[in-house]
């Protein structure tokens, strides 16, 4: 019956979600939001609107003080722990703003990491990876077009193949949704149209996004939806096509 | 009234300092003329007496300072062993503090004793010779190394750790998959140094009966057999720059190849 319902629930569902760091001040105020699975959805806003922290609370890194979160039907709002952990936390992806990549590490052993949640503890321990996670990671890595580095270190690489690192980590934990928190936002045009590109034909597959980011053009472009944030607050929630310029400055109020 | 009161404030102090140096010397017989008259005749006298070096006792001493050698490898490395699981457990971003607080204790402690003292504590508990040495760096260098260990996997960026950790990892798959490789180059460069660090202070460590070089320095000193001596300290001089060189090329070598910005 649970899975059923998991099934037919929203990727994600927020429900008067209100997050705070300090308990002063709230990041997130009295946010709703409904996500189907499979969709792009763009989070945008000015800086300290909030985003970085609703993507944390989806994750359960954040707990909120109130309101409710359910990922795929099952309640994250007060952190993944326990039994949650092991049936939720690898399903969520999630890329920080600087990737959060292990620079000193190889592209493929930081690939592999996001299939430590499937690995037992003492053969990860010496990177005996199961032989079929190995494949699967060599495969992403090729189809991300970073085959051929396998082997070099992250703090050797550019950033666009950095992104593609981060990606194919986020992949190989087999998610049913990223969170990706302005992970383009370092990046030439050029780079950011093929790293969207992959993440428009990893949507396809089922696999639901949620990605914050500042550029209005690339949100129309590769998104579904876009949510507009403004001092922790939804002001707008939208089709990703409809979304210009124009009506981005009137809703963060600028010229 | 500040500005005005600045410049007495200074005056005083260095005048405070000048007072206590020469309270210090007065108390430990710095003014003792005839002491220090006697002291630069017998200086002379055991400069003299070191040359030319005795090479005779050179098998002697190379013997010993194999030995030597040995208790700083063997010592770090087991100092090393314990080090890094300890570092491990008592780094505060992955352990909570029940865990973190007794085990930095526990270091403070150990680092607060020289090697020397731990080298005479193990001469008692083991009896004379090499093994109390090598225990005696193995927990200095444990101390010592937990402390330079942890303090390099707190440095590891949080980003880097909230990510790994979102995998779905455990503790322990955290610290292979993201402390170690991060903290890699630190560890490796603070290991060399910790070595070169151990070759100098073996080589005394025979002043207590913990085996080495230092043994036979004692006993040169003792018997007034200075010309043997010299041989003793040319030979730690060669080998403990030789070392220092070795240390320093690897670190270099370790460093050249680690990253130096966020990914």
């Amino acid at each position: 019956m649970e899975s059923a319902a998991q099934n037919n629930s929203a990727a994600v569902e927020v429900r008067d979600l209100w997050v705070s760091y300090t308990g002063a001040r709230f990041a997130v105020e009295q946010l709703d939001l409904r996500i189907e699975p499979g969709e792009v959805c763009m989070v945008l806003g000015p800086s300290g609107s909030g985003k970085s922290t609703l993507l944390k609370a989806i994750k359960g890194i954040l707990k909120s003080q109130r309101g409710q979160i359910c990922v795929f039907g099952l309640e994250t709002s007060n952190g993944i722990n326990g039994r949650l952990r092991r049936e939720l936390g690898c399903q969520i992806a999630y890329v920080p703003q600087n990737l959060g990549l292990v620079r000193n590490a190889t592209v493929l052993d930081n690939t592999l990491t996001g299939a430590l949640s499937r690995t037992a503890t003492v053969p990860s321990l010496v990177k005996a990876f199961h032989r079929h996670d190995v494949a699967e990671a060599r495969s992403l890595l090729r189809e991300l077009g970073i085959a051929h580095k396998e082997q070099e270190k992250v703090f050797h690489l550019s950033g666009g193949e950095r992104q593609r690192v981060a990606i194919a980590r986020a992949l190989m934990q087999r998610p049913r949704l990223v969170l990706a928190d302005e992970f383009v936002s370092q990046l030439d045009p050029m780079t950011t149209r093929d790293i969207l590109d992959i993440v428009t034909a990893t949507a396809r597959r089922g696999i639901t996004f949620l990605i914050t980011s500042h550029e209005i053009e690339l949100v129309a472009q590769y998104g579904d939806r876009a949510v507009f944030l403004r001092e922790g607050r939804k002001v707008h929630e939208c089709r990703a096509s409809e979304v210009n310029l124009e009506a981005v400055r009137r809703l963060m109020g600028r010229q | 009234m500040n500005a005005a009161r600045g410049p007495w404030v200074k005056r005083g102090g260095i005048v405070l300092a000048g007072a206590a140096a020469l309270a210090a010397m007065a108390n430990i017989g710095f003014f003792d003329a005839a002491r220090f008259g006697r002291g630069l005749l017998n200086t002379w006298t055991f400069l003299k007496g070191l040359f030319p070096p005795e090479p005779s006792v050179l098998p002697v001493i190379l013997t010993a300072m194999w030995e030597t050698l040995q208790i700083a490898y063997l010592g770090t490395l087991l100092g090393f062993a314990l080090a890094l699981p300890a570092a491990l457990l008592a780094t505060r971003t992955v352990f909570a503090p029940a865990v973190t607080l007794p085990l930095r204790f526990l270091l403070v402690v150990v680092r607060t004793v020289p090697s020397l003292l731990w080298a005479l504590f193990f001469v008692v508990a083991f009896g004379l010779g090499p093994v109390a040495g090598t225990l005696g760096i193995a927990v200095y260098t444990l101390g010592y190394l937990g402390k330079l260990f942890y303090e390099a996997f707190e440095g590891v960026d949080p980003e880097v750790l909230e990510a790994v950790r979102s995998v779905g990892c455990n503790r322990v798959q955290l610290m292979r998959f993201a402390l170690l490789p991060e903290a890699a180059n630190g560890i490796l460069s603070q290991l060399l140094f910790i070595f070169e660090y151990n070759v100098r202070a073996s080589t005394i460590l025979g002043f207590v009966g913990a085996g080495g070089i230092g043994f036979y320095m004692l006993g040169y000193v003792q018997l007034l057999q200075y010309r043997s001596l010299l041989t003793a300290i040319l030979v730690t001089l060669v080998v403990v720059l030789l070392i220092e060189h070795a240390s320093t090329r690897l670190r270099r070598l370790v460093l050249s190849d680690a990253p130096s910005a966020p990914a």
